[in-house]
Order: C-alpha cells, then sequence, then structure tokens
C-alpha cells in the first residue's frame, strides 16, 4: 500500500477532472494504466451484466430465480464472464476506494489502519465471490440448506 | 460555472464527484450483491426467497439508481480514458462533460421504463 500523498486532482488538472499520470513508473503507474483498461473492459462485462439481468430478462418475460442461474452457470461461457466481472470490478473499484481514502485521510497511521481495513476485507470477500462462481453444482436439484 | 448552495462548481469538478461518488456507489452494491448472490449455494428455497427482496417498488428504484450511477460513471470514465490516450481532446472537454450528462439522463428514460415494468401504481 502506497504511503505518497497524492494532491487533489481537480486543481490540478480542472479540465480531464481525473487523476493525471504519476510520473515515475512503478505501483502507482501501474494502477493508472489498470483503472483504465479494466474500465475499457468493464463497459462490455459491467454494463452487458446489467442490461441481460434487468433488460432482457424484463423484456423476455424471465424472472431470476434459483433455476435460472442453474442454467446460467450451467455454461462455462456465462461462468468465465461472471468470474471475469468479479474479479475485474472488485479490483478496480477496491482500487478506486483505496485513492479516495488516500486523498481524504492525512493521518498517516490513520489511513495506514483504514487501508489495511480495506484490504483484509475486500480479500475475504473477492475470495468468497470466487468460491460462489467456482463451487455452485448446477446439478444439484433440491438440496435443502442450513437454513431452510 | 454552476452556483450550488453558494459554492462556485465548474463542470469538470462536478463530473469529477459524480464519478467519484457513482463508483463508490457501485462498489458498496458489489459487496452487497456478493453476500446475497452467495445464497445460491444454500439451494433453491433459501435463494429464490433471497430474490424476493428485490421484487418490489423500492429495490426497483434502487436499480434504476445503480443503473444511473454505472452508465454515468461507464461514460465518464471513457471520456476520461479518451482524453488520456488522447491529450489533444482535453480541449473539448466541456461539449464531452455535457455529453456525458446528457446521454446518461437520454439512455435512463427508457432503461428506467424498461427496469420498472409491472411495479408502478398504475402497471
Ligand atoms: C463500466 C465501466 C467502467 C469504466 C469505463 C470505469 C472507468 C474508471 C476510470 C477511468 C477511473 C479512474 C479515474 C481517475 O483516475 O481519476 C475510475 C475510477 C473508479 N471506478 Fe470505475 N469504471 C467502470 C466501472 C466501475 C465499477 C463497476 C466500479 C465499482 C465496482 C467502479 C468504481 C470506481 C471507483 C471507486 C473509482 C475511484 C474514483 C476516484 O478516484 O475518484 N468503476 N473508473
Amino acid at each position: 500500500m502506497t504511503t505518497l500523498r497524492r494532491p487533489r486532482v481537480i486543481y490540478t488538472n480542472p479540465s480531464r477532472a481525473a487523476r493525471p499520470k504519476p510520473e515515475a513508473s512503478g505501483t502507482e503507474r501501474f494502477w493508472w494504466y489498470f483503472m483504465r483498461l479494466s474500465g475499457l473492459a468493464l463497459v462490455i462485462l459491467a454494463l452487458g451484466h446489467m442490461f441481460i439481468m434487468h433488460v432482457l430478462v424484463v423484456l423476455t418475460g424471465d424472472e431470476i430465480n434459483f433455476a435460472f442461474v442453474q442454467s446460467r452457470w450451467g455454461s462455462p461461457f456465462w461462468r468465465i464472464y461472471d468470474f471475469a466481472l468479479l474479479v475485474l470490478a472488485f479490483l478496480h473499484g477496491v482500487n478506486g476506494a483505496r485513492v479516495v481514502i488516500g486523498d481524504y485521510v492525512n493521518h498517516r497511521t490513520a489511513r495506514s489502519l483504514i487501508l489495511g481495513v480495506l484490504l483484509v476485507i475486500s480479500g475475504i470477500w473477492l475470495v468468497a465471490g470466487m468460491a460462489i462462481i467456482i463451487f455452485f453444482d448446477p446439478s444439484t436439484q433440491s438440496v435443502a440448506g442450513p437454513l431452510s | 460555472m454552476i452556483n450550488l448552495f453558494g459554492y462556485r462548481l465548474s463542470w469538470a469538478q462536478l463530473a469529477w464527484f459524480g464519478h467519484r461518488a457513482s463508483g463508490l456507489g457501485v462498489l458498496l452494491f458489489l459487496f452487497l450483491h456478493i453476500v446475497e448472490t452467495s445464497t445460491v449455494l444454500l439451494g433453491p428455497e433459501v435463494y429464490d426467497f433471497t430474490q424476493t427482496f428485490y421484487q418490489n417498488l423500492p429495490a426497483k428504484l434502487g436499480e434504476v439508481l445503480l443503473m444511473a450511477a454505472l452508465v454515468y460513471h461507464a461514460l465518464n470514465g471513457l471520456r476520461v480514458i479518451a482524453m488520456d490516450f488522447w491529450p489533444s481532446l482535453t480541449v473539448y472537454y466541456r461539449p464531452l462533460t455535457y455529453g456525458v450528462i446528457a446521454a446518461t439522463i437520454i439512455s435512463m428514460v427508457p432503461l428506467g421504463i424498461i427496469m420498472t415494468r409491472g411495479y408502478l401504481p398504475w402497471g
């Protein structure tokens, strides 16, 4: 995690209204490129996901339920699609949150602490998310879960 | 320049703030979405019950808001990316920013109508 202090972009580059490309090569510049390349992929992945789930499903009179997930994740294509969407959106979003925290929290110790908590929670969440997509078994008929 | 509660804001500042707010909002939903989707591992009864949380008007309006946030973030993100890789486009930042805001509003009209279909009081 970075300890670099960054100027608030809005004052240094009012016409682009975004973070300027870091001058030095290294981690910060990697993430700068990562935000842009993952952003391009997410235009297809994230908007496509919303379009399928909230527009096509409505227009075709379908409904999102267990059977829907069964047939969708029965196909490797959609499983890989959703996996790529999960990982890219998560890394993109969490790195974005990291930049935002770096902008507002000036106290060194507080910043390290908050970034540490963000990193740990995000790690657990991302692994859990990947596990759901990997371990879901579309052939299960009606397994009674612990809550049912 | 826009005058908001006595603060003088430029469109660039507003576009930047909107990008930040929408990005954080979508990220928050992504965290919740992972929790809610995890119930698919508990079988059809639990998962289908979880999905009923989305089947009411307030939830549908929330989904429309999520869609608007993502559409704005995506379009504004494309504008930022384009200007980063072709700096000469910076000259057109103002019309491009207006275009992003206009395109978000215009595309949300049909999307909002479709996404709330069957849940609005008048049908
Ligand atoms: C749909 C396609 C998307 C595009 C084109 C896109 C583009 C971008 C770009 C270019 C940035 C960097 C801005 C800068 O460096 O100043 C950014 C920041 C960010 N994005 Fe995205 N993004 C997309 C989707 C998402 C999604 C799905 C999420 C949430 C999970 C998200 C959350 C964020 C956050 C939190 C930031 C940091 C905002 C800031 O620093 O002010 N984005 N996005």
